[in-house]
């Protein structure tokens, strides 16, 4: 367990040691090692004490309907369940079975097998953690912020990134950034996020690239207006839509803050093709130029050739923001739940992924 | 138009007006009931809305409290933090049964909300302007949802901890549900308007039925009086009345408006069914009126026409008509009255005749004195001169007598002449009708006069019409009528003259004209030119053209003079073709 840490915390620190182009007080932050991490690792030191159990079946439900098996399609944990797991049962969208690789690299897990359900709102899951029916959860900022009585909380480094992308039928890029100064993020960290995660008008998040404090993320009202106004009436009604149910609340706050700013913004049905699209996009790594390109490729911007340079990465990503077809929101940390009786090491890795080969359940076979 | 006919009018234009008053008054007695009906239903109505909205308003007003006095409402004021309870509002509005609820922090700050929940954070600086609210109190709203805005009976309910406070403003919509809890007797329907936009709105207008754009006008006009208003929309069976309540909000500003709608299609069916009672109620008055108004008119037209029958009949000469007396009334005092007036004018008419025939005989006696005196006196003298001449003048005697002799003997022949005259006119027959030339019996008569017209120096002129028909008369009278008349322009040309005699056919007859160039006659000489015994002439017994007015009167014809001084006379005889029939 020590080990995941300091390579976290070695990756953490090394990555900017000395960021170029950027100011004394941009490296300052730069260097502000992640508190998060700090929490991750002595909540990781706690169970250590506890012997280990071998087997039971570790049951996880997720939000998302993962229609295949090979990555990056397979989300955020599956792809790194490869390894100490071998799969056993695939239903597209519905539930996937892995059970324990035997001959593991690391050694055989301490968990028999882990069943994935998918596709399981937010509350449903932390309805059926409470009631047992699984043992590791996605929480949403609400019931993260709640907790429970002996639940465990897995928290890692804000990889999510929250963003509004705009379809090709708004052309008007003064629409565009009238909506992206429109937004008021704060009230949405504050109360729908429950202060969760971080404001960012960056794609890479501040504790992989240093530098996304320089995108403006604060909300201005006026100018919003003003460019709004500017543009034709006709271009003004827009529509929005949201991938993840979870996310309509902060749409619908998305939506009242555009009205405030002279748009008129309807929710749009999941399946339409929305004007505007409120989307999460996972960072798939810790470093930053592989991360900037799977957040591009994920959201159909192009890819730079080359990011050899924090010059080039800043530039290449401000060249992906300007227009303002993508406007990011927030970066947020993935959050799950764990029941009480799930023991040993933490269930994430910071990027959020998966490591279950070093979790076991209490009761298991002795 | 006869007196009957009139009658007969005046008393159908009396029922017809009678009938028609009557109807007016019934419908006027009607559509009064029909409409103080109407305002008691709608009154009813209004009445049920606002108890209705009173059971809402404490529903709502207990659903907020009940809220305010919760721990979760307690916890949320005294949370330093309160946006973990932003999504509380929804459960709480659930579990109470509102459908809308906010949460507000003390600075007006939404904490949440159940209607909009992503309208955290946003201010309700209304709650903080009004000041303090009343507890117990719900009032009418605009509320905004994401979809637009809503019309809604609310209540605030403050929670104080400490110097915290919390805002719970709770309500619920006044929409086409709370409209359907209104119990609507058949023929009313109640449309409830939330003024929620500057404009008129016609989505706004919640409630069954079609909407008008009078309707449109009249919600205008309530919102903008702020007062109850009424008005009658539609024509005919479409119409209906209209109740107009401008609800208000808290601030007096109006927020909707409520209207009662009452059908007037009984009222339109009614008044249709009573024109048309009307009409055959008229109808039937109509002919009732002419039969009986014949019948009475007959009543009372009948001795009236008896009267001006009797009338009629003394007009024409019948003095002695009398009318029968059937009634006491004014009519039969009537009747009384003619047959005392035409006794009085026969009497007065006997008197009459007596006394014209005594004067005829005093003109007679004047006439025969004055006609006889004048022979009488040469006759008196002549004897005085024979007598003389016997006894003084002997030798004279003989030539004397011889003279006075031829003067008495002329003397008489005059007065045989004169009682002639009288005779003729005293023995005047009734004319033997037969048919007539007159230009032959003018051409006859005027042959007889040419020599006495030749020694008067005077120019006979004949202008015969030959289209002048023959005419029913008796040729002898006729003869003599014209013979006078040509006597009596030869005496009156002793200068000589023209004498002219003309016929001329007319439309229905004969014109007979005598015209002579004489010194002519005044006005009032011929007024009196045809009365008996009168004469303009030194000579003569004035009975010429009193005998030509006798003959033209037999004939049944009409005799006249034209006349001027100086200009000559000019007499016309008109005879009927079928005269003497």
């Amino acid at each position: 367990m020590c080990s995941r840490w300091l390579a976290v915390s070695k990756h953490c620190n090394v990555l900017w040691d000395r960021p170029p182009g950027l100011s004394t007080a941009s490296r300052r932050q730069a260097r502000r090692p992640v508190p998060l991490l700090i929490l991750l690792a002595l909540a990781a030191s706690a169970p250590a004490a506890t012997r280990p159990h071998y087997g039971g079946v570790l049951r996880v439900e997720v939000r998302q309907n993962i229609e295949s098996v090979d990555p990056p399609d397979t989300g955020p944990g599956l792809a790194d369940l490869i390894g100490a797991f071998s799969i056993t049962r695939w239903e597209a969208g519905r539930r996937a079975s892995y059970a324990a690789d035997d001959g593991a690299p690391g050694g055989r897990p301490f968990l028999d097998a882990v069943e994935v359900q998918m596709g399981r709102p937010l509350r449903d899951q932390s309805i059926d953690l409470e009631v047992g029916k699984a043992e590791v959860v996605e929480l949403g900022p609400g019931d993260a912020r709640r907790g429970a009585a002996g639940r465990r909380m897995w928290v890692s480094a804000p990889v999510r990134i929250v963003a509004l992308v705009f379809g090709p039928r708004v052309e008007d890029a003064r629409i565009r950034e009238g909506l992206a100064l429109a937004v008021d993020r704060t009230a949405i960290l504050n109360v729908l996020l429950q202060k969760q995660g971080e404001i960012s008008a960056a794609l890479l998040p501040q504790w992989i690239s240093g530098y996304a404090f320089l995108f403006q993320s604060s909300a201005d009202l006026a100018k919003a207006r003003t460019m709004i106004a500017a543009a034709a009436t006709a271009a003004r009604n827009l529509s929005i839509g949201v991938e993840d149910a979870s996310f309509r609340a902060m749409a619908d706050r998305v939506a009242l803050n555009a009205r405030d700013a002279g748009l008129a913004v309807t929710a749009a049905a999941p399946a339409s093709a929305a004007d505007v699209r409120l989307v999460e996009v996972q960072v798939v790594s810790s470093e930053p130029a592989r991360a900037l390109a799977g957040i591009a490729a994920a959201l159909g911007l192009a890819v730079p050739p080359r990011m050899d340079s924090v010059e080039a990465l800043y530039n290449a990503e401000r060249a992906m923001l300007d227009g303002f077809r993508v406007v990011p929101l927030f970066h947020l940390p993935a959050v799950y739940g764990a029941a009480p009786r799930v023991r040993g090491a933490t269930g994430i890795s910071p990027l959020g992924q998966w490591k279950f080969e070093n979790v076991w359940l209490e009761g298991g076979r002795p | 138009m006869t007196f009957r006919t009139r009658l007969l009018l005046i008393f159908t234009l009396a029922v017809v007006a009678s009938v028609g008053v009557v109807e007016w008054l019934v419908q006027g007695a009607t559509r009064r009931e029909f409409e103080r009906m109407d305002a008691a239903r709608s009154d009813a109505l209004v009445m049920q809305f606002r108890k209705e909205f009173d059971r809402r308003s404490q529903e709502v007003v207990s659903a907020v409290e009940g809220i305010g006095r919760s721990d979760t409402a307690l916890n949320i004021a005294i949370s330093p933090d309160p946006t973990s309870f932003y999504s509380e509002a929804g459960a709480l509005a659930a579990a109470h049964g509102l459908d809308l609820l906010e949460l507000v922090a003390g600075d007006g700050a939404i904490v949440s909300s159940a209607e909009w929940p992503a309208r955290f954070g946003y201010h309700e600086d209304w709650l903080l302007e009004h000041g303090d609210w009343a507890e117990g109190q719900a009032f009418l709203r605009r509320a905004e949802l994401p979809d637009g805005v809503t019309l809604a009976l609310a209540a605030v309910s403050t929670v104080a901890a400490g110097d915290s406070k919390l805002f719970v403003v709770g309500g619920q919509q006044l929409d086409q549900a709370f409209l359907s809890t209104l119990v609507l007797p058949d023929g009313m329907r109640a449309l409830l308007y939330r003024s929620l936009q500057p404009a008129f709105a016609a989505e706004q207008m919640l409630g069954p039925g079609p909407r008008s754009a009078s309707l449109q006008a009249l919600v205008e006009d309530t919102l903008a009086r702020k007062r109850e208003r009424y008005r009658v929309l539609g024509t005919g069976a479409d119409a209906e009345s209209f109740h107009a309540l401008p609800l208000a909000g808290y601030d007096g500003a109006p927020l909707g408006v409520l209207l009662i709608a009452s059908s007037r299609r009984g009222l339109a069916e009614l008044e249709s069914k009573q024109l048309r009672y009307g009409i055959e109620v008229a109808a039937f008055g109509i002919l009732m009126g002419v039969a009986l108004g014949a019948w009475a008119t007959a009543r009372v037209t009948r001795p009236v026409e008896r009267l001006a029958r009797s009338a009629t009949a003394v007009a024409a000469g019948n003095w002695d008509t009398t009318v029968e007396v059937t009634s006491g009334d004014e009519i039969g005092r009537l009747a009384l009255a003619f047959n005392r007036m035409t006794e009085e004018l026969t009497a007065q008419r006997e008197r009459l005749v007596q006394a014209e025939r005594v004067a005829a005989w005093r003109e007679l006696a004047r006439r025969l004195a004055h006609e006889l005196k004048n022979p009488l006196f040469p006759l008196q003298i002549t004897v005085e001169n024979m007598q003389r001449a016997r006894s003084q003048y002997p030798e004279q005697f003989d030539e004397v007598f011889r003279e006075g002799a031829q003067t008495l003997l002329a003397e008489l022949g005059n007065l045989k002449q004169i009682v002639a005259r009288f005779s003729d006119f005293a023995k005047m027959p009734a004319p033997e009708m037969q048919p007539v030339d007159f230009n032959r019996l003018v051409g006859q008569t005027m042959k007889l006069f040419e020599p006495q017209l030749a020694k008067a120096g005077i120019a006979a002129t004949q202008e015969l019409d030959p289209a002048a028909p023959a005419v029913m008369a008796d040729p002898e009278q006729m003869t003599r009528a014209l013979r006078n008349l040509i006597l009596n322009a030869i005496d009156a040309m002793p200068q000589g003259g023209t004498l002219t005699v003309r016929t001329r056919r007319m439309s229905a007859g004969l014109r007979l004209e005598v015209a002579d160039t004489g010194q002519g006659l005044t006005p009032e000489e011929c007024g009196r030119l045809f009365t008996p015994y009168y004469s303009t002439k030194t000579h003569g017994t004035g009975l010429g053209l009193a005998i030509v007015q006798s003959v033209v009167s037999d004939h049944h014809g009409r005799i006249s003079v034209a006349s001027a001084p100086g200009k000559g006379a000019t007499f016309q005889i008109d005879l009927a073709a079928e005269a003497g029939d």
